[in-house]
């Protein structure tokens, strides 16, 4: 860049370059983020959504590599056919269903469990609390087979310790595979216990910064307890709480391995009962080599994506909203 | 989902397949370094047995990748036409079909030559087959052969007032129907016992005595919905996993509610839950790991129809592979009728090397597990009496498509109407399965 406009200035040419070449200092200490952006993020990312609109299998992969002849991709070119299946796909929404309600059922309760604890921990008397935060992410830390095998484990129809426990409670055993709504429990239940400690600590590490001037000046004003939690402690964790809105959102849709741990397949039970999004796209891409259409499974999951992130930044905004009042 | 666990109970075939080596006699092999590079799934490989071969040839390093069943499988199939493929690749039958298209079968090393085509004559001709590229290049070599017998508890049987010898336990049912027929009795007798531990396995055991499955042997298109035999599998496993209706929900079957290979279905089996198993020869090994309280307390019999297979796996090189020498000569000792001897002698994995059946030491093979049955007779029968069956591109798929139905008829979750078929029916399970199959595959 500055080459071409400092040739003919001699003194100011010194001068740029040595800004140049901190530029290039700093290019040399960011480039590894692009590079692995580039290959591992933005190419699939352009390359997905362009497979999307391609009616393509293994044949198409074969045929092409084997031939290199561009005719094999363009004669598999779709348009929009592969959309307007999506669309019409009743797997697709069912998926969708399911999803948003494993997401619901581990979200909110986790959220609020971890806002819990997270005071709790935050509480000056309370003693070892590096043993307690240390504690909580021992779940985070632990393979996601184990635990799937684990919670299979528990969960079991016949032999499982919770309706072992519900049997001597008088209760009918649960169906905790075959079920809609118990297997999603299960699920969210498997979530809530990987993921709990994680959430507190966040939460915590944002209830240490708030200043505690404005928790004295609160009771100065004479707020009660959940006045000053409801005006001062959750509007201070403004971005605390948008950052875990995302990347729960994020996670929650992108629901994958624990499904396809916990019924042992593709195909999320066998009446796709906890079928999520991810586990269809993964079934028609892989299980069924429908690459084309598992594509646009993921452009419509990142759509989906998107207007939850639109909602939680309306939400977001109305928290900050009220940090003015 | 029960057939989801017929495979899983087919990737513990391959965990069985394994334990190979009788001398490990000296090599021809010239003795510089080669890195063999292995992709695999569940146990196809024992540890053990590829140290020995590691000792014999210390120039030789072996490195196995266990994935996922499906992920290694997939991730082969996209790796074949690059250089990024291992040497060795695992495939199991359920996929078999898939990677014998001509195009795919022509990514992979034709081992005829190599020399396979000179042992060939040792193998059984189906499982060979099972092999041979549509390409007409031989791709794969198998591993064991299932075979299909009952595994029964004889006090179990006694209970319920049933004969126990295994002669007159196989003349019980000659047929599926009254195989059926003797779990609706038994289940009267002996209250709170399934007769089978899970009916869906029931539709993989009926499917493979017929000669076709989902596809046409000879114009290869999908007939899964016209195909007799796929039908009369689907009801026999339907009419066993609900026998009865109450409340417009099945409410009776004669085998358990519990997933093969789930961690119920090994506590149900130290309790005593279930009667009977359906055992392809690497099943017995299963149930001696799960249940060694049991010993003595089971029996094995024939199974209706005489024969059976479930399971088994192919050994394959990848054309682009880079030691393809160094791995015909691991592949070729590792499957080779010694090797297969010791690993029935030592996990119970049947040999494909039929050849042997004759010998002593398989014929005359007794297990005290199993209270001195003659596994070696029983599985050589009934592995003699298969005939190839066509495996199609994709079987994998399909065959879950259809455990799903058998699973929603037991677990009365068939919510859906279908057709002219009720909610609940089996008739509304099987229209079901036939929507989903075209929504998926488009045929």
């Amino acid at each position: 860049m500055t080459t071409a406009t400092t040739a003919t200035v001699p003194r100011r040419r010194r001068r740029l370059s040595a800004i140049a070449r901190q530029d290039r200092v700093g290019l040399f200490y960011v480039a590894p983020f692009f590079v692995h952006f580039v290959l591992f993020g933005a190419i699939p990312i352009v390359f997905t959504t362009a497979l999307a609109f391609f009616n393509a299998d293994f044949q198409t992969y074969y045929d092409f590599i084997t031939t290199h002849q561009l005719s094999v991709l363009t004669n598999a070119f779709a348009g929009l056919e592969n959309f307007r299946e999506l669309f019409k796909d009743s797997y697709f929404w069912l998926a969708l269903r399911n999803t948003f309600s494993i997401w619901l059922i581990s979200t909110v309760p986790q959220l609020v469990i971890a806002f819990g604890l997270a005071s709790l921990l935050a509480n000056a008397r309370l003693r070892a609390s590096t043993f307690w935060r240390t504690v909580l992410m021992v779940p985070n830390i632990t393979s996601v087979l184990a635990v799937a095998i684990v919670f299979q484990q528990l969960f079991g129809r016949d032999f499982g310790i919770v309706n072992v426990l519900l049997h001597y409670v008088g209760q009918k055993p649960v169906e905790w595979v075959a079920g809609t709504i118990p297997s999603h429990a299960a699920i969210a239940t498997m979530i809530n216990w990987r993921w709990l400690g994680y959430n507190s600590l966040i939460f915590l590490a944002a209830i240490l910064a708030i200043p505690k001037e404005l928790y004295e000046s609160a009771s100065l004003d004479g707020a009660s307890r959940w006045q000053t939690v409801r005006y001062v402690t959750i509007p201070q964790m403004k971005n605390t709480i948008t950052f875990m809105l995302v990347m729960g959102t994020i996670g929650g849709l992108g629901l994958f391995v624990e499904p396809l741990t916990y019924g042992g397949g593709f195909d999320g039970g066998a009446n796709s009962q906890f079928l999520t999004m991810t586990l269809y796209l993964y079934k028609q891409a892989f299980m069924n080599q429908r690459l084309g259409y598992g594509a646009a499974i993921g452009v419509g999951i990142t759509l989906v994506v998107m207007v939850i992130s639109a909602i939680n930044f309306m939400i977001t905004r109305r928290i900050a909203g009220e940090e003015s009042k | 989902m029960k057939l989801g666990s017929l495979s899983r109970g087919v990737l513990g075939c391959a965990l069985a397949f394994g334990l190979a080596f009788a001398g490990v006699g000296p090599s021809a092999q010239a003795a510089s370094n080669v890195t063999l590079t292995v992709w695999s799934y569940g146990n196809v490989f024992e540890p053990k047995i590829v140290d020995m071969y590691r000792k014999a040839h210390p120039n030789v390093t072996i490195k196995i990748t266990k994935m996922n069943l499906d992920d290694e499988h997939n991730k082969l199939l996209y790796a074949l036409p690059s250089r990024a493929v291992p040497d060795i690749a695992a495939v199991e039958m359920a996929y078999m079909g898939q990677f014998r298209q001509p195009m795919i079968a022509a990514q992979f090393t034709n081992l005829n030559t190599l020399g396979a085509s000179k042992i060939a004559k040792d193998y059984l001709p189906f499982r060979w087959t099972q092999g041979t590229g549509l390409n007409g290049s031989q791709i794969g070599i198998p591993t064991d052969v299932g075979g299909l017998a009952v595994a029964y508890r004889t006090d179990l049987f006694k209970k319920a007032g049933f004969p126990t010898k295994r002669d007159q336990v196989a003349a019980l049912w000659p047929t599926w129907d009254r195989f059926i027929t003797v779990g609706k009795q038994f289940q009267n007798k002996v209250p709170g016992v399934g007769f089978m531990d899970s009916t869906g396995t029931l539709f993989a055991a009926v499917l493979n005595q017929g000669t076709q499955k989902y596809y046409d042997s000879k114009t290869r298109a999908a007939i899964y919905r016209t195909n007799p035999t796929v039908k009369q599998a689907f009801d026999i496993a339907a009419k066993a996993g609900c026998t009865f209706m109450k409340n417009n929900k099945c409410a009776g079957s004669i085998g358990t509610k519990i997933n093969q290979f789930s961690p119920d279905w090994g506590a149900a089996m130290n309790k005593g839950a279930f009667a009977t198993v359906l055992a392809p020869a690497w099943m017995l090994d299963y149930i001696k790991q799960q249940a060694p309280g049991t010993k003595g307390k089971w029996d094995i019999a024939a199974v209706p129809g005489g024969g059976g297979n479930m399971g088994g796996s192919m050994l394959t090189i990848p054309k682009k592979a880079a030691n393809v020498k160094a791995a015909w000569d691991f592949v070729s000792w590792y499957l080779a009728p010694a090797q297969q001897l010791k690993t029935f002698q030592l996990y119970g994995l049947f040999p494909t090397t039929h050849k042997m059946y004759s010998q002593p030491s398989i014929k005359n093979y007794k297990d005290p597990f199993f209270n001195n049955a003659p596994v070696g007779a029983i599985y050589s029968s009934s592995a003699l009496k298969l005939k190839p069956i066509y495996a199609g591109a994709k079987d994998r798929l399909i065959d879950s498509t259809f455990g799903q139905a058998l699973a929603r008829i037991t677990q009365g979750t068939q919510t859906k109407s279908c057709g002219k078929f009720a909610a609940q029916t089996s008739g509304a399970a099987w229209c079901q399965a036939l929507q989903d199959i075209q929504h998926n595959i488009g045929q």
